[in-house]
């Protein structure tokens, strides 16, 4: 089938009016959504503001170059952040004219309202029982490194299995913004809240380049700014595991640094001042590492042991030579970091 | 508090560690009560050993108004990997142990000022639940390990030298089997094929070590001389195939014509002190997984949110109060599930746990990562 770039962008931009009407039609949603995340109401409500309703052209030209060509696409999705779905099923219908789509046996609703609300012939739904179908040349599979490995396994010969796997957010406050710490504490925490800090796009370490009292500064006005947002849209239930790892990690950031203790979040500053300490990742459900550094260069020397793993960093401006962001890394200003343009996959590291 | 003044404290409070080491090899009543001495640890630990005292304070505790071991906060595990857990300047530390390192090399430090209680802790309970029934008897001891010029921060390769001049028989010939980082397969065949049959012989391996040893060995077996018995501990942590440790433990056995009893677990850590061993050399009805602590060591499973003990009978992850962790942190939180099993306590592993929600990666998942 030869489809011109047009023709690709044209499809494309027929999931984006359905995303629209899912979008119209989400209160309907919100409730069955809320019961697979484990997400608040207020959280799936706010998690539809990060669902792209629409794009430039140049963004869809980008999407369409960067998702290849294949004449039948399977796409594996897992529960990840609800919204992703529609990138997903996007990238795969810019490249291929036949998509099938598997939803995650967890979270499946917005796949299903997305592919109904489409009515595209050339997508349909997969059960997730049902094997992948013969023709497909290539697989989408979104989930954690294990699921992606297993479908690879799993792959025929000469099918190319594209994985999409897990990862995190970073931020950096330069020196020079140092003046606006507040500002940028609120607008951090408008990145950690949405999805309960479950995305890979969610940011879980910031570091503040400034003297390790503007740190202190930093930590406790995201902590008040997490509450602030908070007492808006309240964390969903976490599941046991993710409580005990809280649990852990507000015991070691006690010894090892000064953590805040929010109803619905935790705020870890590092004062040791060991490299090491950078690597005290958070548990995602709102939970924060501050990192004080004297230099973009010390962040980037401190990210880099999970460097590759970062998929998103923020700054005030977002200045993509920023050094503290690794090559394959998203780059946007805090406050965006989870609305990134549908130019491509959210996870660049595939590409 | 002056260096001496805190030097002084720390070592009347080994000394009160050791008094009770020695009062169980000599069969005698603990000297004090368990949380007379956990209650002083804390408090010597809340002054003097950096972030202990913020822990308490985040927990609400008064380190002062402790008085028993289950009243002070655990530190985690994980502390040892970021921060320094010890009570001295670094330049004091006698030996210095480092968790194996993954490809992410975040590796846990424990350093201790002296070695003297772990050295009385790791023999007095190894002789007891081990080495019992040698008499005293020096025999031939075999590593399946490094040695301690080759890995000189392993806690393990330090016990197992420790074990080797204690019990062993004190001959020339190499007691570790595996250099530069490979299993010596020939010259393990060879030693253990040259034993004297009429002395048992203590074997110490690692699970990977023994994956690799059976591997090599393939159908064959080399019997040991009566009455040997295998020391088995650790996971595999990608260094080998995995295995159960019912079927490690079966080949083993067959592999070296012992009795499965006397392929014993020892359960330790990095970031303790003492060790745990499996009773099945001691006590007839002890089950396999389940292990002692010696008098001066306990595990408590505790529920992995609120960290308070779980009813018995209930599996939680293992908070282990260590009475010979002086300089460091006598409890300690650990990720590994644990149940009560009468008077000892059943190691049930990691949890892999529900999947998870989200691509927020965890760090295990970066930790255990292959290079990208």
């Amino acid at each position: 089938v030869n489809r011109t770039v047009e023709d690709r962008v044209r499809d494309v931009r027929r999931w984006l009016d359905a995303a629209r009407a899912v979008y119209a039609d989400r209160a309907r949603l919100t409730a069955s959504i809320a019961a697979s995340t484990g997400l608040s109401i207020e959280g799936v409500t706010l998690g539809f503001e990060s669902l792209e309703l629409d794009a430039t052209q140049e963004q869809l030209h980008a999407l369409v170059a960067a998702a290849g060509s294949a004449a039948h696409i399977h796409v594996i999705l897992s529960a990840n952040v609800f919204i992703a779905p529609l990138r997903a099923i996007a990238i795969a219908r810019a490249a291929a004219a036949r998509v099938t789509v598997r939803p995650s046996s967890r979270d499946p609703t917005l796949a299903g309202a997305l592919v109904a609300a489409a009515g595209d012939p050339a997508v349909s739904l997969a059960g997730h029982r049902d094997a992948v179908p013969a023709s497909a040349e290539r697989i989408d599979v979104y989930g954690r490194d294990e699921t992606i490995a297993h479908v690879r396994r799993l792959a025929r010969p000469r099918v190319v299995v594209r994985g999409h796997g897990a990862g995190l957010g970073v931020a950096f406050v330069a020196r020079a913004h140092a003046g606006a710490l507040e500002t940028l504490a609120d607008a951090l925490a408008a990145d950690v809240i949405p999805f309960d800090q479950r995305g890979c796009l969610s940011p879980r370490i910031v570091f503040v380049e400034a003297a390790p009292a503007r740190a202190e500064a930093f930590a406790l006005a995201l902590h008040q700014a997490l509450d602030h947002r908070g007492s808006q849209v309240p964390r969903g239930s976490l599941t046991p595991d993710e409580r005990g790892e809280a649990t852990r990690w507000r015991e070691t950031l006690a010894f090892a640094g000064r953590v805040w203790v929010g109803a619905d979040h935790l705020v870890g500053l590092d004062a040791s001042g060991t490299p090491a300490m950078a690597l005290a990742v958070p548990p995602a459900g709102r939970h924060v590492l501050v990192v004080p550094v004297e230099s973009a260069l010390q962040a980037r020397d401190l990210l880099a042991p999970i460097a590759p793993f970062v998929v998103s960093v923020g700054l005030r401006d977002a200045d993509p030579h920023c050094l503290v962001a690794p090559p394959h890394a998203r780059v946007a200003s805090v406050g965006t970091m989870q609305r990134p343009p549908l130019d491509g996959p959210v996870d660049r590291r595939s590409l | 508090m002056a260096a001496e003044s805190v030097k002084s404290a720390s070592e009347a409070l080994h000394a009160r560690a050791r008094a009770m080491i020695a009062a169980f090899e000599g069969g005698r009543e603990m000297p004090e009560p368990f949380d007379a001495l956990a209650a002083d640890l804390a408090r010597f630990q809340a002054a003097h050993v950096p972030g202990y005292a913020r822990l308490c304070a985040v927990r609400g505790i008064d380190p002062l108004g402790i008085t028993r071991a289950s009243q002070a906060p655990a530190v985690p595990a994980e502390a040892f990997k970021v921060v320094r857990v010890f009570a001295f300047e670094e330049s004091e530390a006698a030996v210095t142990f480092r968790t194996s390192g993954t490809t992410r090399a975040v590796r846990g430090t424990h350093a201790m000022r002296t070695a003297a209680s772990y050295d009385a802790a790791a023999l007095a309970f190894g002789a007891a639940m081990f080495a019992r029934g040698l008499a005293g008897a020096r025999v031939p001891v075999v590593v399946i390990g490094p040695s301690e010029l080759e890995a000189p921060d392993s806690s393990l390769s330090y016990m197992c030298a420790l074990f080797a001049r204690a019990f062993g028989d004190g001959r020339r010939e190499p007691a570790f089997f595996v250099r530069g980082g490979a299993l010596q397969v020939e010259a393990l065949r060879v030693r253990l094929a040259s034993l004297p049959r009429e002395v048992p012989a203590l074997v110490l391996a690692t699970s990977f070590g023994l994956v690799h040893w059976l591997d090599a060995l393939g159908p064959h077996s080399v019997p040991l001389p009566p009455g040997s018995r295998v020391m088995q501990t650790g996971g595999y942590k990608g260094r080998s195939r995995e295995v159960s440790a019912a079927d490690l433990r079966r080949a083993v056995a067959q592999s070296f014509a012992v009795d499965e009893r006397a392929v014993v677990g020892e359960y330790g850590m990095t970031e303790l002190s003492s060790q745990f061993w499996e009773a099945t050399l001691v006590d007839p009805g002890a089950r396999h997984g389940v292990y002692a602590e010696p008098p001066w060591a306990r595990v408590v499973p505790v529920d992995p949110e609120t960290l308070a003990p779980v009813p018995d009978g209930a599996a939680g992850i293992a908070r282990i109060e260590d009475l010979a962790n002086v300089d460091s942190a006598f409890a300690v939180l650990t990720q590994d599930r644990v149940r009560r099993s009468g008077d000892r306590f059943e190691l049930l592993g990691r949890d892999a746990g529900a999947p998870r929600r989200g691509c927020s990666i965890s760090l295990d998942e970066m930790l255990s990562a292959g290079a990208p």
